[in-house]
């Protein structure tokens, strides 16, 4: 509590937020493999339907919008846009419910 | 006549009561929970909504509770031998 060897945390009110800015290897690693869970999910579908030969909007939106896991550039992957941060870009870590919502495309330029 | 395997991998808990209506018209009740439903464009986009949280597969007829229950059960590792007739 007091003297030289102090936690320096508690010292700055008390709050204090530990979410590091940028994703770990296997955080990054788990993030790839649900990306391709959810391309297989479509890919599945997809296919089912073709069979049948029905096209769903749902579906041709998706293929037609969203990039899968291989074509994503790693900065899509693993940050997402942010007007107010610098640089325009935060940890995808960030979004709420992030592992289990898509979030895949971001603003051109950005 | 072919069907969806669709089984809830992560549950919906805190999404949008959206998307918790669609897993519960699924019948999705809770992890795990596997439904066999036929491949319609219905299902298709009701698959759609809830694409991050289920794994889906496509399969020829849909199996029954106790099909399903047998699939899960581990191998005993032993059978049981029966006396021969004489």
């Amino acid at each position: 509590m007091f003297g030289a060897f102090r936690p320096t945390n508690s010292l700055g009110g008390g709050l204090l937020w530990k979410i590091p800015w940028r994703l770990s290897k296997f955080q990054k690693a788990r993030q790839r493999k649900r990306l391709r869970a959810v391309d297989t999910v479509v890919a599945v579908v997809d296919q089912a339907l073709a069979k049948k030969s029905i096209t769903t909007k749902a579906v041709e939106r998706w293929k037609e919008e969203m990039p899968i896991e291989q074509e994503m550039v790693p900065k899509d992957k693993y940050t997402i846009f942010d007007r107010k941060e610098k640089k325009y870009r935060k940890g995808i870590h960030k979004l709420p419910k992030w592992t289990r919502v898509s979030q895949r495309v971001n603003p051109p330029g950005y | 006549m072919s069907y969806f395997r669709i089984t809830l991998m992560r549950s919906g808990i805190g999404l949008p009561k959206r998307t918790q209506g669609v897993l519960k018209a699924l019948g999705l009740r809770q992890r795990m929970k596997t439904v066999f439903y036929p491949v319609t464009p219905e299902v298709a986009g009701q698959i759609m909504k809830v694409k991050e949280l289920v794994a889906v597969r496509e399969v020829d007829r849909a199996l029954t509770k106790h099909e399903l229950k047998a699939e899960r059960k581990p191998d005993p590792g032993f059978y049981m031998e029966r006396a021969a007739r004489r």
